[in-house]
């Protein structure tokens, strides 16, 4: 009957504080429909089988449980996702990527939007921080845009920052379809201002979550959503992170699943690219451009690097101006310290590097985003 | 009897003549004011009544009607206390009518017969008739500002009416307090560094253009908005005289000598209403910060931290000069014409736009910024990002230009907008620019580009022409605008939107 399991499946998911811990627990103690009665009678979390397999288990929880199944159709609930697009994948039985079977933390039940025959192929993770640098996300772009054109599919959080712009640059190329894995229901944009993305990802590739649909975006199942980028992935490339935060947190699955972690350096001075430096020295392979990737794929380099860059075509007045911003984003008053040149001159500069696409200006800094450093 | 004398009360920020009309009759004793008093003028009948007693004066145990005509003008204050004693004094037979004839009263009593200044005393004596106008001691300067005739003042009730029965002479002035205590503006040569921040100052008060500074806590911002006021050219007699007018009505203590010749700088704090804002109230309708600055400079500091609504009433005064309060039973006008300078941080945690030292998200920041309006953002001409100073600036290196300097280059640009038959930069036409401010071919060619590419919008290009129009001027360039003006101009305007393309 795999039918009346996926939907006991589905509604085991849709209870509250439902993690990928517990619902293994669950689902390794008792077929899903069995587990769902369990769960029905109040008695899923007092049943030795189940407490050896979890450990952790408020008391009151199980009362919840038996609350809320209550008020939830597990025919109903999957019939409202197949008609909002979303299947639901089993671990085990096909249609279940294959990618993600013998993951030592597999997601016992995965949702999907869009079409799961990109899976196949060549998989790289993009990942980084929400709050990122304009050079961060241009980063992020062009390396999403290279890889891409090269038939590579890129995997990110569509998240703000370096994962949506990854996104915007694997869809740019208009090459290899992209894939999102989310923390939130596949109905529930998260960020908000994300929708066209998620539409256009979804359109052109393949949408993932381990969150059953209406789920809204807590907190805690953003970590669970990071193991598997990096589980779906060969390799995680990290833009820009902090010290600490979910980048790290993805690094550190990926590592745990022996896959190569490649890291982007920033200057020593930015906050923003900190945690990116700090991997580079425990060993992750620096990124320059996205053939740094490619090589750590296996495949072969694609083109020397154009080593012209952008400065050569850069008036030699406005030139000194550029240097100064080719190593670190400035004020204009820290422009005109670091130049000693007049104020008008800068201005000027700044004015002219703006037009030609070299830097950028964002809230009062100005940044050098034009070509490879 | 019957006396009658001349006062004025306060209405806005002028003076209205009111009669005050004094009947004294037989029958039981009564005492009633009429003509649309307020409360604090209904309660003249006790201190009048305390004052007398104490000077030794008469009180008639008879019936007293006052009438202050013209009778459909509401009648504020307690400036109506001196003409109403004296009159009582007349009606009563204690003073002959020609010994106040021609005279105007205009004071507050003490319940122990002392004379005391009320607000308002420049607009009231411009508006009381009489060759001679009796105001409280302290309040001569203002008052021979304006007075058509003789000023006296009086500290005393016995003693004014002892000078006007021919007894004593009158009483001196007593001397204005020693200049010393009234500091001058801050000098800019205090601000080390901050070159872009000096510079924006700079253009502000020469082309009165409002002025936006963005940056972190303890950057400078206040430091430099102060020193404003002190670039600005001293008025000339004439709006001195409108500005001493308002800052009189809203009893705003006035310089040693009467006059406001210095350009005002008002700071209100961010938790300022509507009202202290833009003026009004119910009774008395006093004027606002807004014309509290007019002819000078709004400092608001923590602009992002006002209330919306408060912003946007700025909107319409900043556009037309003028403030007009609207009651149902009375309308004025008060001027403000300001140069506004505002000060923000850059987002919540203040850190601001350093890519990647900020904790905000972007979301955050957004947020913050959008605070203030569109509409009301785009009333500043320069927007600048003033950062902390650098150590090295901070402790080495000399002081920066002094204010005598700067002003006088601002004085300088001001006289070239004049030649164009405009006070200020700022207030030159969208339609004649071509002809008053015409820019080189280069330079049209970099502001072209900029519009092709959308990093510049139609009314931002004039707004920049204008300001490019100042920084030549300061410049003492007379021919038209080229490029490295225009280039500042553009840099002297941050873009407010922290939205960029790729990423959402």
């Amino acid at each position: 009957m795999t039918h009346r399991d996926v939907a006991h499946a589905l509604a085991l998911c849709a209870l509250p504080q439902m993690g990928p811990v517990r619902l293994r627990a669950l689902l390794g103690r008792w077929p899903p429909e069995e587990a769902w009665a369990a769960v029905r009678s109040g008695r899923a979390l007092t049943d030795a089988g189940v407490r050896e397999r979890l450990v952790h288990a408020p008391a009151p929880l199980a009362e919840r449980w038996r609350s809320a199944s209550a008020s939830i159709q597990p025919e109903l609930l999957l019939r409202q996702a197949h008609a909002a697009g979303i299947s639901v994948l089993l671990h085990g039985r096909p249609p279940y990527p294959s990618v993600l079977v013998d993951d030592p933390e597999p997601p016992l039940v995965l949702f999907a939007r869009g079409d799961l025959g990109v899976i196949d192929g060549r998989r790289v993770a993009i990942v980084g921080t929400r709050n990122a640098t304009e050079v961060g996300r241009e980063v992020a772009f062009e390396l999403a845009a290279g890889l891409a054109e090269a038939g590579v599919r890129v995997v990110s959080g569509l998240a703000r920052g370096i994962d949506g712009a990854a996104h915007r640059g694997a869809l740019v190329a208009n090459g290899a379809p992209p894939i999102g894995v989310v923390g939130s229901g596949l109905d529930i944009v998260y960020p908000r201002e994300s929708a066209r993305l998620w539409d256009e990802v979804t359109a052109r590739g393949l949408l993932l979550s381990e969150a059953p649909p209406g789920a809204p975006p807590e907190p805690w199942r953003f970590p669970a959503r990071n193991r598997i980028i990096a589980a779906l992935a060969e390799v995680v490339v990290v833009v820009e992170s902090r010290r600490r935060g979910g980048s790290m947190s993805t690094v550190e699955e990926a590592l745990a699943r022996d896959r190569t972690v490649l890291a982007v350096p920033g200057s020593v001075r930015a906050a923003a690219s900190e945690g990116t430096n700090h991997l580079i020295t425990e060993g992750a392979v620096l990124v320059r451009d996205v053939g740094d990737i490619l090589v750590a794929l296996g495949f072969a380099r694609p083109s020397p690097l154009d080593a012209a860059g952008a400065l050569g075509a850069i008036d030699p007045a406005d030139r000194p101006v550029a240097e100064v911003l080719q190593r670190r984003a400035c004020d204009l008053e820290a422009l005109i310290r670091a130049t000693g040149l007049p104020l008008a001159t800068v201005a000027l500069s700044v004015t002219r590097l703006e037009l030609k696409g070299v830097v950028a200006r964002r809230a009062g800094w100005i940044e050098y985003v034009g070509g490879a450093p | 009897m019957l006396a009658t004398l001349s006062s004025a009360t306060l209405f806005g920020a002028r003076g209205r003549p009111v009669t005050v009309e004094v009947h004294v009759s037989p029958g039981l004793p009564a005492f009633s004011i009429v003509g649309l008093p307020d409360e604090a003028c209904r309660e003249s009948r006790d201190r009048v009544r305390a004052a007398l007693l104490s000077s030794s004066l008469p009180w008639p145990l008879k019936r007293v009607t006052v009438n202050l005509a013209p009778g459909d003008v509401r009648k504020g204050g307690s400036g109506l206390d001196l003409p109403i004693a004296i009159g009582l004094l007349v009606a009563n037979g204690a003073l002959e009518p020609e010994a106040v004839a021609g005279h105007g009263f205009l004071g507050e009593l003490g319940l122990d017969g002392s004379v005391r200044r009320v607000p308002g005393i420049v607009p009231l004596v411009d508006a009381t008739s009489g060759d001679t106008i009796i105001v409280p001691a302290g309040c001569g300067r203002e008052a021979a500002l304006v007075a058509r005739g003789a000023v006296h003042t009086v500290g005393t009730l016995a003693g004014l009416v002892a000078a006007l029965r021919g007894e004593a002479g009158w009483p001196d002035e007593p001397p204005p307090p020693p200049r010393a205590s009234m500091p001058g503006p801050p000098d800019l040569a205090d601000v080390r560094g901050q070159p872009v921040g000096r510079l924006a100052l700079e253009v502000a008060a020469a082309g009165g253009h409002h002025l936006l500074m963005v940056g972190p806590p303890g950057s400078g911002k206040s430091m430099l908005a102060r020193r404003l006021a002190g670039l600005l050219p001293p008025l000339p007699a004439a709006h001195a005289l409108e500005v001493t007018m308002i800052h009189s009505a809203a009893g705003v203590a006035l310089p040693p000598d009467g006059l406001v010749t210095r350009p005002p700088l008002r700071a209100p704090h961010h938790g300022a209403s509507a009202v202290a804002l833009v003026g009004g109230g119910s009774t008395l309708l006093r004027p606002g910060e807004v014309s509290l600055a007019h002819r000078g400079v709004l400092f608001l500091d923590e602009l992002g931290e006002f209330s919306a609504p408060v912003l946007d009433g700025l909107r319409q005064p900043i556009e037309e000069g003028v403030v007009r309060v609207i009651r149902a039973r009375a309308s004025v006008e008060f001027p403000c014409r300001f140069l506004l300078v505002a000060a923000m941080n850059p987002c919540p945690c203040g850190v601001g736009g350093e890519p990647g030292a900020c904790g905000c998200s972007d979301n955050t920041r957004q947020r913050y910024v959008r605070r203030v309006s569109g509409p009301l953002l785009d009333r500043f001409d320069l927007r600048v990002i003033v950062n902390r100073p650098d150590a090295g600036e901070l402790l080495g290196g000399g002081s920066g230009e002094s204010s005598a300097l700067v002003a006088a280059r601002v004085a300088r640009a001001r006289g070239a907008a004049a030649a164009r038959g405009v006070p200020t930069n700022a207030d030159l036409p969208a339609d004649r620019l071509d002809e008053l401010a015409p820019i080189t071919k280069r330079a049209r060619r970099l502001l072209r580009s900029l519009l092709e590419k959308d990093k510049l919008t139609g009314r931002g290009l004039h707004r920049v022409r204008r300001v490019a129009r100042t920084l030549a001027d300061l410049a003492g360039d007379e021919g038209p605008i080229d490029e490295p003006h225009v280039g500042q101009a553009l840099q002297l305007r941050v873009d407010p939107g922290y939205l960029d393309r790729r990423a959402a």
